[in-house]
């Protein structure tokens, strides 16, 4: 197993703006790696810190290896798609496409029909001669894939790829950078503030908050053993239990999250309290209580009965859902 | 609760000027328009459609009047050795003038478009537009003084032990004299002086219009700066560079006090005009003098736009 990325108590500070704070993070070779969390939590800054755009303050980034701490952008091999695409208005698609391989020195018959060829591989064949104006967002993004990819970068970084586009070409592009990468086996770091995404499309992510790092695994370890309570509410909306009902639930006296799913509604059980709140979501009912002032949700799936609101409803759950988190 | 009707009355006159115009937009487009249209229609390009006429009228040398029959005789005088010379000095000197405002003002453009935030660009916007508060006039003069033999900078010169550098200037042939303010070179510094900010502020404008992240795309794509700024920021920032070397060009194409007083007197287009219409009474001759910097404005916008120089707009 290569390590593509590693970094080592990677500080970024901007005056007394921590916006990365000691972070340490290695991301294998080949794998798709998510930097998920709210905005201004510093998962962009580390993408930049990896380009070269920004650098660090302390520690250390290592790229296969090698030290890049004064290494410029262009002397990296490593790509960027950029959130807005950054594509050069001037230029047609298929040069944009040749861009890298240009500046690079490549001779113009060799560059331009790589750069048909990649184009092919993100199905925009026929449209090498447009202007990039002339072409759809999700299109656009296609090209500004295509140009960091004709390049072989030996790790490629995406910043929040699929956040200009509407719902129906995300879930689509989702798949299809998926497969791609899968294809290419190349190293895909990418940033998103969606948590759907990045538990949908990553091999592994970290989720960040205020310039750490709050957990770092698979998507279903994070997912279902969150560590901390900013884990278990930004990643899937988990119910965050406090200490004394969570010691009343059988566990120890800590912070416990359960997730909406893993709870179902009973004639009897260890919670209960009057339903606040439903929500109809289509594949099934958001049932909300209030549990000695705790505000917990189930989920009951299509089909089953809703309780109505105010009557009292009771749940239960497999005591092996409970997840007691680390952080007090 | 009491049922209120679908629309409310009218409420007057304005209310129903702006129920006509919003059934037909087109009217009052129309009346937006109109004032522009008839000053832009009918007083400019009317006057110069009278210019142009006037050109083709030429003066007969015995009467000094002028014959009202169209010819081509008034632009064969511009082929005279001594009006060649008025418009060979005019263009070159506009041509330098545009290449050196160019050369200063991108660094100036660029530090503004790029780096300057917050007081920083109050300061620059002030910096650049405080001159042109002040009388052309005024300005002119002052630097007449400036450059004058006695002047602030040959004092400095002087001062400084720096003199052998005005001194090795001015003993160029063709643009030195015996004092910068009598010198060719003198009226090209008057004159990149006074219209640099016509080319700093376009300039500006369009370095503006390029985002950081296109400039961080081609050097994530391997390109070194020197390549960035040839094939990214360049041709983005052309349109702004085009438009203020229209502004300079045709300025100093057009410019009739500078030459006047800064310089060795030596005639430019627009000092060539001034006394063809006034003292010598031959408005074709200065008609068809002033046609020629509107010729090469037109001649000098087809190349721009063959060299592919708006397409980024």
């Amino acid at each position: 197993m290569t390590i593509a990325v590693e970094f080592s108590d990677t500080s970024r500070h901007f005056g007394s703006v921590k916006a990365v704070d000691g972070v340490d993070l290695q991301i294998e070779e080949g794998s798709f790696f998510a930097m998920l969390g709210p905005s201004g939590s510093g998962k962009t800054t580390c993408l930049r810190l990896i380009s070269g755009f920004e650098q660090p303050t302390g520690g250390q980034i290592r790229i296969f290896g090698e030290d890049v701490s004064n290494t410029p952008p262009h002397l990296r091999n490593v790509n960027t798609v950029f959130q807005d695409y950054a594509l050069f208005p001037h230029m047609s698609v298929r040069d944009n496409v040749a861009y890298g391989l240009m500046v690079k020195g490549m001779g113009k018959r060799e560059r331009l029909s790589q750069a048909e060829e990649m184009l092919d591989l993100v199905k925009l064949g026929q449209f090498g001669d447009r202007k990039p104006s002339q072409l759809s967002g999700g299109q656009r993004q296609r090209v500004a894939l295509a140009r960091a990819l004709v390049n072989k970068p030996r790790v490629l970084l995406l910043d929040e790829p699929l956040g200009a586009l509407d719902l129906k070409l995300r879930e689509a592009m989702q798949d299809e950078l998926k497969a791609l990468q899968h294809r290419l086996g190349l190293t895909f770091v990418f940033v998103t503030h969606d948590q759907h995404e990045a538990l949908s499309m990553a091999d592994s992510l970290a989720v960040f908050s205020d310039g750490k790092i709050a957990q770092i695994g698979t998507p279903a370890e994070v997912y279902d053993r969150p560590r901390t309570r900013f884990v278990a509410d930004f990643v899937g909306s988990s119910n965050v239990l406090p200490p004394q009902l969570t010691q009343k639930l059988g566990g120890p006296a800590q912070w416990s999250s359960i997730r909406p799913e893993q709870i179902r509604l009973a004639d009897a059980g260890p919670l209960f309290g009057p339903v606040t709140a439903l929500r109809y979501l289509g594949a099934g009912t958001r049932v909300v209580i209030d549990a000695e002032g705790t505000q917990v949700a189930a989920f009951v799936p299509a089909g089953q009965p809703v309780p109505a609101e105010g009557s009292i409803a009771y749940l239960n759950f497999d005591a092996a859902a409970l997840n007691v988190m680390e952080e007090k | 609760m009491t049922p209120s009707t679908a629309t409310l009355p009218t409420r007057g006159i304005a209310d129903r000027l702006t129920g006509l115009f919003w059934r037909r937009p087109g009217i009052f487009l129309l009346l937006l328009l109109l004032p522009p249209l008839l000053w832009l229609g009918v007083i400019y390009l009317g006057s110069l459609l009278a210019l142009l006429l006037q050109s083709f009228y030429s003066i007969d040398e015995f009467s000094g009047m002028v014959r009202q029959e169209l010819t081509l005789k008034t632009y064969g005088e511009l082929l005279r050795p001594q009006n060649l010379d008025i418009l060979i000095r005019t263009v070159v000197m506009a041509a330098a003038v545009t290449l050196a405002c160019a050369a200063i003002a991108f660094p100036i453009a660029y530090y503004a478009a790029r780096f300057a935030k917050g007081h920083w660009k109050a300061v620059f916007y002030l910096g650049v537009m405080l001159p042109l508060w002040s009388s052309y006039l005024v300005k002119v003069y002052a630097w007449k003084l400036i450059l004058a033999k006695e002047g602030i900078l040959s004092w400095a010169a002087n001062a400084t032990g720096t003199s052998f550098i005005i001194d090795g200037l001015l003993a160029l042939p063709v643009i030195g004299s015996s004092s910068l303010s009598t010198s060719p070179l003198g009226t090209f510094m008057v004159f990149v002086y006074v219209w640099l900010p016509y080319m700093i502020l376009p300039m500006q404008a369009a370095l503006e219009r390029v985002p950081t992240s296109m400039l961080e795309a081609s050097a994530d794509l391997g390109a070194t700066r020197g390549q960035t700024f040839r094939t990214v920021i360049l041709p983005l920032a052309l349109p702004g560079v085009i438009a203020g070397s229209i502004f300079t060009f045709s300025l100093t194409l057009g410019d009739y006090i500078i030459p006047q007083i800064v310089g060795n007197s030596a005639n430019f287009i627009g000092m060539a005009v001034y006394q063809l219409q006034g003292t010598a009474g031959n408005i074709p001759l200065a008609a068809a003098f002033a046609v020629v910097p509107i010729l090469i404005m037109l001649v000098y916008l087809w190349l721009a736009k063959r060299a592919g120089a708006f397409d980024a707009l």
